[in-house]
């Protein structure tokens, strides 16, 4: 057998191409070799990672006992030991160890070259190190899979100039896209993306392209049979080899979450509004009762009058006694009125020194998810220094978030332009620290504007029609004002002022606060006189 | 000669005072001789249960309430024709009460015309004002 070292080379490397194990390589080799030189049996011992310890032993020409003792480097009779050679990596860190006997027939006709031995030493470090960083990418492979298992994670990269994608597995599955479709393109995934969210996953890839830093947003799929997915990309901006744009990044499905929080925030919303409305509905069956009892006297009255100037000869006497009642039971009326609006804002509630920016930053923080399934986009502008107020937080927050929820409302059918929601916080030229909300919703007619704040006037179909007018309670209480004004564009803009800075607020913070109390009082009127029909 | 006829007793149960001051007047001036009570109990205990032939009766009462009255009397076998007078404007209410065979329900403040229709519907007559 003649066979040079370079096709011995070539044999090898395309054994190892076709995914042999380690050993039928190196069994091949050792094979190769006893075929070149004639007498000797070559042997290759393959160390573990510590070097310390034989992983593997092959030396097809050598009997298989003296192989299993190998190890301890005893001599197999008829055999002697005529060459070893280190096997080394490119590094020199030590591989294996190949060893060449003589065998005892041999008289020598052959000889072995130590060019020879260190050529196959070669071929078989080369060998071992293909297969041994094989076996290391294999398992970093695995380890990724079970990883993203496991978190429900899939990762991709793209490199940005020659837009060349590659998908992890799972991540075909998660497109429900054929592993086959390769290569992945821009266009494949566009046609999986939800339309709805399509513009907005095309404004980030062409971001991306201008070489913004890491990105990180949401978006759906609509998969062909019509379901929904979601899903959360975070990437970041790095180079490829040669250097150029390149984003790696991780996809996670939180479909599941969505579900979760969806269902959650309708179930809060629903909540919301039934205690909403059966408070209401309790205040005013309650306020109806108390104000039914003195008019039931004065109608009587009036009608006992009426018959009694009417008869024949008339009762005046009698007449004047009932119209004395009449007016009686009026001014108990009125006075009931009085009282209900004394209980509605009632005065000396405790209030605090606030930053209108904080609170309001976080009224954006807790409705930020909200506004966001509604597509709306939150803008900012909180002036930098803002004179602090004085005032009730918790109702001048419920007062914001009524604003943004109206305003979100309002764009709730808006198709045709964006919807944004800008917030602006600014002090005005009487140190009055001023809140608008401008969307760019449905709008209001410039003749409307008086009803807005009436009660019960509503444009929604879920409304009550009293959040404004419970709002405007509010900052009238904070001595400040809320109006409203059609934009120059579409959409509308709320706007409150309260003064600024240290002042008396020991009066009529607590209107709304109060209201509370009124409705445990009317709850507890209402269970006191439950009707019990037998 | 006159002759003495004996007007029917309407007895008035509520306990708001204003109601207990005006309504028997209204009533004596439809012909009708009236009692007032304050409450359920005050009535029950009173020498009037027999004699009354018709009873505006408050629903929402402290202690006994007008349904639980309606019951009591029932159950002393006491069959008299009520109506139901209320504050509180409830339909759920009003049903309610009529299927309990209250001959009427009357919403505060109603009309001496609404009074009048109803107690012409208790005795079961039909007479001219």
């Amino acid at each position: 057998m003649g066979l040079g070292i370079a096709e011995i080379g070539a044999m090898v490397g395309g054994l190892i191409r076709l995914g042999r194990p380690l050993a039928v390589v190196l069994t091949t080799l050792c094979q190769l070799f006893d075929g070149t030189v004639k007498g000797y049996s070559s042997s290759v011992l393959l160390l573990d990672r510590t070097a310390a310890r034989v992983r593997e032993a092959v030396g097809p020409g050598l009997p298989d006992s003296y192989m299993k003792q190998l190890a301890a480097q005893d001599a197999a009779p008829g055999f002697w030991l005529h060459e070893v050679s280190p096997i080394l990596s490119l590094t020199g860190e030590p591989l294996g160890i190949f060893a060449v006997y003589r065998r005892e027939n041999n008289t020598g006709v052959t000889r072995c070259h130590s060019a020879l031995m260190q050529q196959f030493t070669h071929v078989a470090s080369a060998a071992i190190e293909h297969m041994r960083s094989e076996e290391a990418l294999k398992r970093s492979a695995a380890l990724l899979e079970r990883t993203q298992q496991l978190s429900s994670t899939c990762c991709f990269s793209w490199r940005v100039k020659t837009d060349e994608i590659s998908w992890s597995k799972e991540l075909c599955q998660l497109f429900e896209l054929d592993p086959a479709d390769v290569p992945v393109t821009l266009d494949l995934i566009g046609a999986r993306i939800h339309p709805e969210d399509l513009p907005s996953f095309q404004e980030i890839i062409e971001r991306a392209r201008g070489g913004v830093s890491d990105f990180e947003f949401e978006h759906r799929l609509r998969l062909p049979d019509d379901s929904v997915k979601y899903l959360r990309v975070v990437a970041h901006r790095t180079s490829d080899q040669e250097g150029q744009l390149e984003y790696i990044g991780a996809v996670q499905d939180v479909t599941h979450r969505r579900h979760t929080e969806e269902a959650l925030a309708k179930l809060r919303a629903e909540l919301a509004r039934a205690a909403r409305v059966a408070s209401l509905g309790v205040l005013t069956a309650a306020i109806a009762h108390e104000v039914n009892q003195p008019l039931a006297g004065i109608v009587t009255n009036a009608g006992t009058c009426r018959r009694m100037l009417a008869a024949d000869p008339p009762d005046v006497e009698g007449a004047r006694e009932t119209a004395r009642r009449t007016i009686r039971d009026a001014e108990r009326a009125s006075e009931i009125v009085k009282r209900l609006r004394a209980l509605f804002c009632k005065k000396g509630a405790a209030s605090e020194s606030m930053d209108l920016n904080e609170a309001t930053r976080e009224v954006v923080a807790l409705s930020l998810s909200e506004l966001e399934r509604n597509k709306v986009m939150v803008r900012m502008e909180l002036a930098g220094e803002l004179p602090r107020v004085q005032g009730d937080r918790v109702q001048l927050q419920q007062v914001i978030l009524n604003l943004f929820l109206n305003a979100s409302d309002a764009m709730s059918g808006v198709d045709d332009r964006p919807r944004q929601l800008l917030i602006r916080t600014e002090r005005d030229e009487e140190n009055r620290v001023r809140l608008s909300v401008r969307d760019t919703g449905v709008g209001f007619e410039p003749q409307g504007v008086d009803r807005l704040f009436d009660a019960f006037y509503t444009t929604k179909s879920g409304g009550m029609g009293i959040g404004l007018l419970v709002s405007r309670s509010i900052i009238e209480s904070h001595k400040g004002r809320l109006w409203a004004t059609p934009n120059d564009g579409p959409g509308a803009t709320f706007s409150f002022s309260i003064p600024g800075g240290a002042q008396d607020m020991t009066a009529g913070v607590s209107c709304a606060r109060n209201l509370g109390a009124v409705r445990t009082a009317a709850v507890t009127n209402a269970e006191e006189r439950h009707v019990r029909i037998p | 000669m006159t002759v003495m006829i004996k007007r029917p007793l309407v007895s008035v149960v509520d306990d708001d005072e204003s109601v207990r001051e005006s309504l028997p007047d209204l009533l004596r001036e439809l012909g009708y001789s009236v009692r007032a009570f304050s409450s359920a109990e005050e009535f029950l205990a009173s020498d009037c249960v027999g004699e009354t032939r018709c009873l505006l009766l408050d629903i929402a009462m402290p202690g006994m309430t007008g349904p639980d009255l309606q019951q009591e009397l029932t159950v002393r076998g006491r069959d008299i024709p009520i109506i139901y007078i209320t504050a509180q404007a409830d339909e759920i209410v009003r049903a309610c009460s009529l299927e309990q065979r209250a001959v009427a329900c009357l919403f505060k403040p109603f009309s001496d015309t609404a009074l009048f229709e109803a107690l012409n519907a208790a005795f079961g007559v039909s007479r001219a004002t």
